[in-house]
């Protein structure tokens, strides 16, 4: 496996756990519990920034490994 | 009207009557109830009884009736108002046990041996009188026990732990069938249901109880033991899953050959060790 594909791997599953988290902070009654959700998203949006900028430039070297 | 007709007659009307009557008093279960509250009811029921055998006139003894339902309305309503009545009618709590000691005279007091002390203790999971920091008796009789904080039981306070509010699951399906107020209640809908419980592979019907719990998971039994129905552990999924992305991240840092992606990919795994930290109590707790 290539070191883009990898990163796109967690990418991946980091958009997995995104989306289900979403759910929860949907769902819970609680607005504390639903708010901690929020803040994790927000942190987790981040570090998908940052894994999405270095996809780009992986793709941008190595223009072979492009798309999935 | 002959003697029979006339206690059939009476016997009906009382025993609705006493029904309204108990339940206009309240709704005090008999083992919370003072020995005042106990008495009355026994007065009640007699009265109750002697009328509907025809023992005593009927008037007289409506009118009986009348003052033993009244009083103790009115005086629990003063007692609701003032605290003085309140004391005067229920009496006040006695102390039995303070910082450890027995309060011999509190016990003559209210008429306790050792022994029936003891007893009452060990119901309350207090065998050891040393672990015993506060005890009273309250007005009904019951005895409250407050153990030395060191023989509490281990609340997830005292270990510095955070849990999650849980919120009381709410039923949804009972005996098969929907039900739409409890779900409404949630915030989710039929369509909801149903999907969730296509996903576990069950119809509605083969449903005895479901229960959703604060977080929106669905719990069910089903009339069919045989059926196995997967336990929902999306939540432990998700952090094992963060806890791998973390272990990635940390990967990548140590594969990069630039400095600043390093850095990059090290500030990326101390955040979702961070959203780690946050979520654990959400999430496994």
């Amino acid at each position: 496996m290539t070191v883009g594909s990898k990163v796109k791997q967690t990418l991946a599953s980091l958009k997995g756990i995104k989306s289900t988290l979403e759910v929860y902070a949907l769902q819970t009654q609680d607005d504390e519990t639903s708010g901690i959700y929020r803040d994790s998203l927000n942190i987790i949006n981040e570090v998908m920034d940052d894994l999405e900028k270095r996809v780009q430039t992986l793709e941008f070297e190595e223009p072979q490994y492009r798309g999935l | 009207m002959k003697d029979w007709l006339i206690i059939l007659l009476r016997s009906i009307s009382l025993f609705f009557l006493t029904l309204a009557v108990i339940r206009i008093i309240g709704k005090r279960q008999p083992s919370r109830m003072n020995p005042f509250n106990f008495a009355n009811y026994m007065v009640i029921a007699v009265i109750a009884a002697l009328i509907s055998v025809n023992v005593i006139n009927l008037v007289f003894g409506l009118i009986a009736l009348a003052v033993w339902v009244i009083t103790p309305i009115a005086l629990d309503y003063l007692a609701v108002k003032s605290k003085w009545v309140h004391d005067l009618i229920n009496g006040k709590p006695t102390i039995l046990i303070k910082d450890g000691k027995v309060m011999e005279e509190n016990l003559i007091q209210v008429r306790y041996t050792g022994e029936e002390l003891l007893r009452e203790l060990r119901s309350k999971n207090a065998f050891n009188l040393a672990d015993v920091e506060f005890a009273i008796m309250e007005t009904t009789g019951d005895i409250s026990v407050l153990m030395k904080s060191a023989k509490k039981p281990v609340t997830p306070y005292d270990l510095g732990r955070k849990v999650s509010p849980q919120p009381e699951p709410e039923t949804v399906i009972l005996d098969g069938n929907i039900l739409n107020e409890p779900l409404a209640n949630l915030g989710l809908n039929q369509d909801w249901l149903k999907v969730q419980l296509e996903n576990m592979g069950v119809s509605p019907d083969n449903v005895f109880i479901g229960q959703v719990d604060g977080s929106g998971n669905l719990y069910i039994d089903l009339f069919d033991d045989a059926l196995q129905v997967p336990i929902p552990k999306v939540k432990e999924l998700i952090y094992a899953n963060l806890e791998k992305c973390q272990a990635d991240l940390i990967a990548f840092a140590l594969d990069t050959k630039d400095p600043q992606m390093k850095e990059i990919y090290v500030n990326d795994a101390n955040k979702i060790g961070k959203v780690k930290g946050k979520l654990e109590p959400y999430l496994l707790r």
